[in-house]
């Protein structure tokens, strides 16, 4: 059993780039700012056409907390875990959580990077996870 | 620009009511809210004949509609009803759009109403709508047992569900998070900050025969003990889960010196929004912890005519803890980064510079979206509250992004 986005036609080319294992966001064609979530208009220009830029994935934890109790059914198996805001290198901000780290590890400003788990038939969500020396030497 | 007064003592609150607060209530949300407003006509010396206005918490948050009432409270006329829309930020909107129809001669006599049945309408703590007690099917017809669960995307929740992000505690918690990584607070910081707000409100419900936590004490021990639920906040720092209704009356100035000797006057009501500033907002392009925007602060405090000096009492909105605490610095008491220390050497309580939540508020008297605040600053101002803040004059009630009022005797 997951927890799964139901999708609309702004959202689901971000579902499936997620899918191919790419993380991406809105890009404005016109002025080329890019943000997170989708809207159907450039906030910046109003130009109406969009497109979506990929990411590298890297980026910081913002602010994160510890889930200790489930509020949700779905989640009770997966107590404790690591929700979180991610920063993205290029400027947006995402909700996810963070993986392959314990909990009491993580902290602000940690770099991190995009990882892909299908969590169901179909549906594969990005995560974050501590990135290695050698992603952040790769970053520049 | 500083702009004229819109609502300066030209419109007043007449009558407050309430049902009960509880975990579990007889009756339905409707039971609650006509049991609330009878009270609060009752309390004004008017009838239900005379009531020509409604405002509301908008769908879904506010189950009971302005055509249920006006058929079982025999209200002659609305001429006048209006929704204000994303929950606890509705506190303020609705008070302002009651006293704009009033000063516009949309309306004579407003009634603002707010009942909530948790026990049979669903928890907000828990995004299944599952109790305690119910272990059985999820609600959702499309999730049977080991079904997945498909979020319908509505307001970015398909962004942050999918992880696990589900109620407020867990947002705020995320906010109060950020709040101690921006000004450098340890952990034990933040702790001694928080419980002493939670602390401090467990003592004023201690005295407020209203309060869900009468009788339960709460020391250093038991706030620290209580377990985690959303790091960094404890069990104590998240608000009641109850059933309950509040309701009060607005009506103009001159006809609120008819009826009673002691109205309380509105000097100035807010509401704001601007991007992803929305109560349940993660995506604004600035600082996260930015809740209520300065501009909107600057306008509450211009239109009524006083400065925060001249608050006597305040009644911040806590779903958390971390609401009143994060408050005391958007509405400009305290400077950014300062409220943590503040709470911990000057306190909150009886006799600080400005006690905050002296009913108990959400943390212990109980959740009503804000309205036991009102119904508390009325109080206040009256001079009849249990823990009544000496000689108070002028009370700031406020929700955390910017829907807020100020009200003076």
């Amino acid at each position: 059993m997951a927890v799964v986005p139901g999708m609309t036609e702004l959202t689901a080319p971000y579902w499936e780039a997620a899918r191919e294992k790419r993380l991406v966001v809105q890009e404005c064609q016109s002025c080329r700012q890019v943000w997170h979530p989708p809207l159907p208009r450039c906030p910046h220009c109003h130009a109406a056409d969009l497109g979506w830029r990929q990411v590298r994935g890297d980026g910081t934890i913002y602010t994160y907390t510890i889930v200790r109790h489930p509020t949700h059914y779905a989640f009770a198996g997966e107590i404790p875990y690591v929700l979180a805001i991610v920063e993205l290198a290029e400027g947006p901000r995402l909700v996810t959580a963070i993986t392959g780290v314990p909990p009491e590890e993580v902290h602000a400003g940690q770099p991190v990077r995009a990882v892909f788990r299908a969590v169901a038939d179909g549906v594969t969500l990005p995560y974050f996870e501590p990135a290695t020396r050698r992603d952040i030497e790769e970053r520049g | 620009m500083i702009r004229r007064p819109v609502f300066r003592k030209e419109v007043a609150i007449v009558g407050i009511g309430q049902t009960a607060y509880g975990k579990a209530l007889p009756g339905t949300a409707w039971d609650l809210a006509i049991e609330a407003i009878l009270a609060a006509l009752a309390d004004a010396g008017l009838e239900p004949r005379d009531v020509d206005g409604m405002c509301r918490f908008a769908p879904p948050f506010e189950p009971v509609s302005e055509p249920q009432l006006v058929r079982a409270l025999g209200i002659p006329e609305l001429r006048f009803f209006a929704e204000s829309p994303l929950g606890g930020e509705a506190l303020g909107a609705v008070l302002a759009h009651a006293a704009a129809a009033v000063k516009a001669g949309l309306a004579r006599t407003v009634v603002v109403y707010r009942a909530l049945s948790q026990s049979k309408g669903g928890r907000f703590g828990r995004a299944d709508g599952r109790g305690p007690a119910d272990a059985g099917a999820p609600r959702s017809p499309d999730a049977g047992p080991g079904a997945d669960v498909v979020v319908p995307e509505e307001d970015n929740r398909s962004f942050a569900w999918p992880y696990g992000l589900m109620s407020p505690g867990q947002l705020f918690a995320l906010w109060a998070r950020r709040y101690a990584i921006v000004h450098g607070l340890t952990d034990e910081d933040l702790t001694g900050a928080l419980g002493s707000i939670a602390i401090t409100q467990r003592r004023y419900a201690n005295n407020n025969p209203n309060a869900m936590m009468r009788d339960r004490k709460m020391d250093w021990d038991d706030y620290r003990g209580a377990r985690m639920i959303s790091e960094p906040l404890r069990l104590f720092d998240l608000c009641l889960e109850n059933d309950g209704a509040c309701a009060y009356v607005v009506t103009g100035a001159e006809v609120a010196r008819t009826l009673r000797d002691d109205p309380v006057y509105v000097l100035s009501a807010t509401q704001t929004l601007s991007p992803y500033r929305e109560p349940m907002g993660i995506y604004v392009s600035g600082e996260l912890l930015e809740l209520f925007p300065p501009a909107a602060a600057g306008r509450l405090f211009a239109e009524a005519g006083v400065d925060r000096g001249d608050i006597d009492v305040a009644e911040f909105y806590d779903a958390t803890s971390y609401m009143p605490l994060r408050s005391l610095e958007s509405y400009g008491f305290v400077p950014d980064g300062h409220a943590w220390r503040y709470v911990t050497e000057a306190g909150t309580g009886p006799g600080s510079p400005l006690p905050v939540n002296t009913h108990g508020g959400h943390l212990s008297e109980a959740y009503l979206h804000g309205m036991n605040g009102i119904l508390e600053a009325v109080r206040q101002l009256r001079g009849t509250a249990v823990n009544q803040v000496p000689d108070a004059d002028v009370a700031l009630v406020g929700a955390p992004a910017g829907s807020a009022t100020i009200l003076a005797r």
